[in-house]
């Protein structure tokens, strides 16, 4: 395969997503410019100019009219995705590290960090009519977290629950009536760098510094399965279509200069879903990955990592005639 | 999904290729083609072309997508022409798949290689030159005992010995790979240091024997097999490929006792080893023959 490669950030990659229906690819890094491309032919249809630092999350709704960044400069923007402009700003009094849409579009959950005397707290916004004064609205609900700090964040069933991973590994599953705890697990020893959903939301996939990604079902956060690796697992994405998950990581960037590109495994890492076992690797990146994410119709993937490149993968036959032994 | 919508639109697939003429930048349509013609002049006044050649698909979407085709340009790229620019986009070059086969039988593989010889014909294709037995010389289970004992390991211990690459290296210990210093080798190095000086061994040419037309694939570990039998060796030098390690096709053994060098030579010169014809001599004393 002939991966594309976009070249519009300066810094590392922090997150990719695709839309829903995989034309259009959001990426998002350290510089302060949220992009986004036509996944076809690696065409830049612009950029999104507002933030003041470090973008660290991005999502885009059900029907790709808006656009949710959150970063560094302690706000979360909400963007216009025809146009790239700012309708709505929210100021926090931390940076924002981890923002979605739910599923139905009409709300927002982003996390804060937990920074000096600013507890981490998840914040349920209402993104149905955003204009400036978004800014001013108070939020549908505020969740502190006073342990461990929210690193990433999932909407659950029906737009119900909140499903967040924990710096300390802890998964916890929030009701959203009440903005009680309702359901925790601590599988990972170390922070959740990254959790998506499958397609159907039936399970997610974590990814863990602790070196594994594993599989929950997104219910009553059961452990199914475990993908381990050597490295810190940066990012993982389930397969819209086949059985197979994708590991994206490698070593800490701090640590990269001391060893050699061959032993960094800065490789995608494709693991099969219920047998756990490795079965490709794709190399590419100089860096560790940080986000990797499958094209909606399964038929590709998307990289991007610490060299600041998002590579954009369309598989070869070989990969779909690939069978399993077993 | 809304209904399908036929649209034509600039959807583009990047090929860069070279050719050679004059300057402004040009544009060609041709069927489902775009020619783009860049000049460039390098930094030492040598002039580029730059032709980049799109194909121009057709592709037949839902309404959503194709509306979203046509969405303008914002932010960074609004300055951007239709299709990919080229100092964001770039074409990478191909890259595969690599395919993992579960680990058990990556490692099978090696061990298979045994028993593949065994089965392509008569079984007595691997003969220890030890015991006659059906396995490789350094898997025998003598290969630490009675002969190798005592004159052993001054080949494997080498400081330059490469890791194991034939087979028939596999089976050895895996400290002989590492280097040690020689005052912290096992009690093989140091009772050659006991029993001859260092000074004497390093310039005493009048034990040392030279083979010849050695095979490429001859190993430390072969060669020490095939003089052990002569007699005590303070040192074995076979001559290596840097890049590869293989064989030069040619090696030095300094024997203890000249007698056991003639012997060697004796038996050796002319003896078939490896499908080629050795030739076994006294080392010629040269100025600086002793590596």
């Amino acid at each position: 395969m002939k991966p594309l490669i976009l070249h519009g950030h300066e810094r590392s990659i922090t997150q990719i997503k695709y839309n829903r229906e995989g034309d259009l690819l959001f990426s998002s890094s350290k510089d302060n410019k949220p992009n986004v491309w036509y996944s076809l032919n690696g065409e830049r249809l612009g950029t999104f100019n507002g933030h003041q630092g470090v973008v660290w999350c991005i999502d885009i709704d059900w029907t790709t009219t808006k656009f949710l960044s959150g970063g560094g400069d302690n706000t979360l923007k909400i963007w216009d995705c025809e146009t790239g402009k700012t309708i709505g700003t929210i100021y926090t009094n931390s940076s924002v590290r981890a923002c979605n849409f739910s599923y139905s579009g009409n709300m927002a959950a982003f996390a804060n960090d937990k920074a000096l005397r600013q507890q981490c707290e998840i914040h349920i916004i209402d993104v149905r009519n955003v204009d400036e004064s978004i800014s001013q609205a108070t939020p549908i609900l505020k969740i502190p977290v006073s342990d461990s700090r929210v690193t990433s964040l999932l909407w659950g069933a029906l737009d119900e629950t909140l499903l967040t991973g924990h710096e300390n590994g802890e998964i916890i599953q929030w009701d959203l009536q009440t903005g009680k705890k309702l359901n925790s697990t601590k599988e990972h020893d170390y922070i959740i760098n990254d959790m998506q959903m499958s397609k159907d939301a039936t399970m997610f996939i974590t990814a863990s510094k602790d070196h594994t990604a594993k599989l929950f079902d997104s219910d009553n956060l059961m452990l199914l399965k475990t993908y381990k690796t050597e490295r810190p697992v940066n990012s993982a994405a389930i397969s819209p279509i086949m059985e197979h998950v994708v590991l994206g990581g490698g070593q800490d960037a701090m640590d990269v200069t001391t060893t050699s590109t061959k032993i960094g495994k800065f490789d995608s890492r494709f693991f099969h879903l219920v047998f756990e076992e490795e079965f490709g690797r794709v190399k590419g990146h100089f860096g560790p990955i940080h986000s990797v994410a499958f094209h909606p119709d399964g038929k590709g993937y998307s990289s991007g990592g610490e060299d600041g490149y998002v590579r954009v993968h369309n598989f070869d036959q070989s990969y779909f005639e690939y069978g399993f032994d077993y | 999904m809304p209904t399908n919508d036929e649209i034509k639109s600039s959807w583009a697939d990047e090929v860069e290729l070279e050719g050679g003429a004059l300057p402004p930048p040009t544009e060609v349509r041709e069927n489902d083609f775009k020619i783009l013609t860049e000049y460039k002049c390098g930094k030492d006044n040598k002039k580029t072309k730059i032709v980049r050649t799109y194909k121009i698909e057709k592709r037949i979407v839902s309404k959503s997508i194709a509306l979203r085709k046509t969405w303008t340009k914002f932010g960074e790229s609004v300055d951007d022409k239709p299709g990919p620019n080229p100092a964001t986009t770039i074409c990478g070059e191909d890259v595969y798949m690599q395919y993992i086969t579960s680990k058990e039988e990556e490692y099978k593989v090696e061990e298979d290689g045994l028993e593949k010889l065994k089965g392509m014909g008569d079984k007595t294709v691997v003969k220890c030159r030890t015991c006659n037995g059906e396995h490789w010389t350094s898997k025998c289970p003598w290969k630490d005992t009675a002969l190798a004992s005592a004159k052993t390991a001054d080949g494997e211990k080498k400081p330059g010995a490469p890791p194991a690459q034939l087979p028939a290296e596999v089976g050895k210990p895996a400290t002989t790979s590492k280097y040690l210093p020689p005052n912290m080798r096992g009690d093989a190095a140091s009772k050659r240091l006991d029993n001859t000086s260092m000074a004497g061994a390093r310039r005493d040419d009048s034990m040392a024997v030279r083979v010849s037309n050695l095979s490429d694939s001859t190993t430390d570990a072969d060669l020490e097999e095939l003089v052990k039998p002569f007699g005590p060796i303070n040192k074995l030098y076979l001559a290596k490929e840097k890049g590869t390690g293989s064989c030069k096709g040619f090696a030095y053994i300094h024997f203890k006792f000249r007698n056991d060098a003639a012997k060697a030579i004796a038996t050796l010169h002319k003896h078939g080893y490896d499908h080629l014809i050795l030739s076994v001599d006294w080392s010629k004393p040269q100025a600086h023959s002793n590596p």
